[in-house]
């Protein structure tokens, strides 16, 4: 069978697993839309490093298996290879997430503009404490459906996990190029990031908790909370 | 339309987070000593909300299964929270304290808590001088008599004390001769008991007498002559009954 004709580009291109290749000076000679994406959350020389410590002693492709995590990006193995001096490839393995098995309730979801919740909750917010607030927020963000209540229980606690924090970054973005499957549908992620120099962590469990009763995934981090909020429309 | 007055950074900052979600499907509770003003606020915010009191339960239950809007009041006194389910309803509670704070926290997306008029100088400015002005309507007092400068301030209940200090303070502008001796006349009726009573309860006219005396008129001597009354039965008054 001669394969030489066909163009393996566009698969690696749309692959779900990121795929780097880099030159021996650790220059990123090409990356497919997984690695683009996985890039926001990790510096090109912590990958670089590890495709040379994870690299075959001689000319070929080796496969390592190990966990590797950032943010909500958790990887179970990843593959180096090089076929020259000047060429260093890395592609990573996603492990496979695990579905929700409880059915999303939507029927207690309605549609809300996600940036007057978020002023309510910062107004609460004020009526208790005074630390300086940063709100960096995407107004053009569509309404989407969301349990209002609970997704307030989600802000309060969320906020209130930085009362002592001296400056608060609010920023709400939509994650370009992100999706999560819910009830077999993509849907575009929306993400609230709050950061402080410290945080306290007592109701990270309930953060938890009321994250999936939203169907949202919590990343909590030592400075910083972040919440993915699936744009259901 | 209803006017609410506050100048208290706080409660403006409640204000815009219930104008934010007025339309929205969230449940919220505030929180406060009695009197602050929660009933007031809610009904001002939402001027056609179903209003019912936690004190009857049977009516709670019974709105909250007809309406989709509505406001609770004196929530703590219901005794079946944690029976509620409050999704997709627009709830406004208010209460005196916290109950049970894991069920509050459960149920409300937002928990405000509304600061004590000790903590608002300025809008108990303004309240002092509504009910000042209403005091003085009700009782009948032209404002050129008294003097509105010595109006207590008591803040113990919040409002409710306040108000009540000041009809009490500016009732004794209003009366006349006879109404002081109605009112004597009924302490009297009430309290009057013992073997000593003449010496006892004499006092009651005397020591204000000798107070206004020596407030109007400084010295004791001419006190006395005032009075028609000898200098040293005038002292010997002042010491029995403690006066400075």
């Amino acid at each position: 069978m001669n394969t030489t004709s066909i163009d393996f580009e566009s698969f690696v291109e749309w692959d779900n697993n990121p795929f780097i290749l880099f030159s021996n000076n650790g220059k990123i000679i090409y990356l497919n839309n997984a690695a683009e994406i996985l890039f926001g959350y990790v510096s090109k020389k912590e990958l670089y490093d590890i495709a040379v410590s994870y690299a075959p002693q001689n000319f070929g492709y080796k496969t390592t298996t190990l966990t590797l995590s950032y943010d909500s990006f958790i990887f179970h193995a990843i593959t180096v290879g090089y076929k020259n001096e000047e060429q260093i490839s890395l592609r990573l393995y996603n492990t496979p997430r695990i579905k929700p098995v409880r059915k999303v309730e939507t029927n207690t979801f309605s549609t809300t503009d996600i940036n007057i919740l978020l002023e309510a909750n910062i107004a609460l917010f004020k009526t208790t404490n005074t630390n300086t607030l940063k709100l960096l927020t995407d107004q053009d963000l569509p309404s989407f459906k969301i349990d209002q209540n609970n997704f307030s229980k989600l802000l309060r606690k969320t906020l209130n996990a930085f009362r002592a924090s001296d400056s608060i970054d609010i920023t709400l973005k939509l994650l370009i190029g992100q999706h999560v499957i819910i009830e077999d549908k993509r849907e575009p992620i929306v993400q609230l990031s709050i950061s402080a120099n410290g945080r306290y962590s007592e109701a990270d469990t309930e953060i938890e908790i009321l994250a999936s009763q939203c169907q949202i995934k919590p990343l909590l981090k030592e400075h910083a909370i972040k919440l993915e909020i699936p744009l259901i429309k | 339309m209803e006017t609410y007055f506050t100048t208290s950074e706080k409660v403006q900052h409640i204000i815009k987070s219930f104008n934010l979600t007025k339309t929205l499907f969230v449940s919220s509770i505030i929180i406060g000593e009695e009197n602050t003003g929660k009933k007031s606020l809610a009904r001002y915010l939402f001027p056609d909300a179903p209003l019912v009191s936690g004190e009857k339960q049977e009516e709670v239950m019974q709105a909250l299964e007809n309406y989709d809007e509505l406001i609770i009041t004196n929530f703590e006194k219901l005794s079946n929270q944690n029976n509620f389910d409050f999704s997709n309803k627009r709830i406004i509670a208010t209460a005196n304290y916290i109950g049970n704070s894991n069920i509050i926290d459960d149920l409300f997306g937002f928990i405000y808590s509304m600061p004590s008029l000790a903590e608002r100088p300025d809008d108990v400015t303004y309240l002092k001088n509504l009910f000042v002005k209403e005091a003085l309507s009700t009782l009948l007092i032209d404002d050129q008599d008294i003097n509105l400068d010595g109006i207590p301030i008591n803040l113990s209940k919040n409002s409710k004390s306040l108000k009540k200090d000041i009809y009490a303070h500016l009732l004794k502008f209003s009366m006349n001769q006879n109404e002081i001796e109605e009112v004597l006349y009924q302490y009297l009726l009430k309290h009057l008991d013992g073997n000593d009573g003449y010496r006892e309860y004499l006092g009651i006219y005397e020591r204000p007498l000798i107070e206004a005396g020596l407030k109007k008129f400084g010295s004791q001597l001419q006190l006395s002559q005032i009075l028609g009354i000898n200098r040293n039965t005038l002292r010997k008054k002042i010491y029995e009954h403690n006066i400075d």
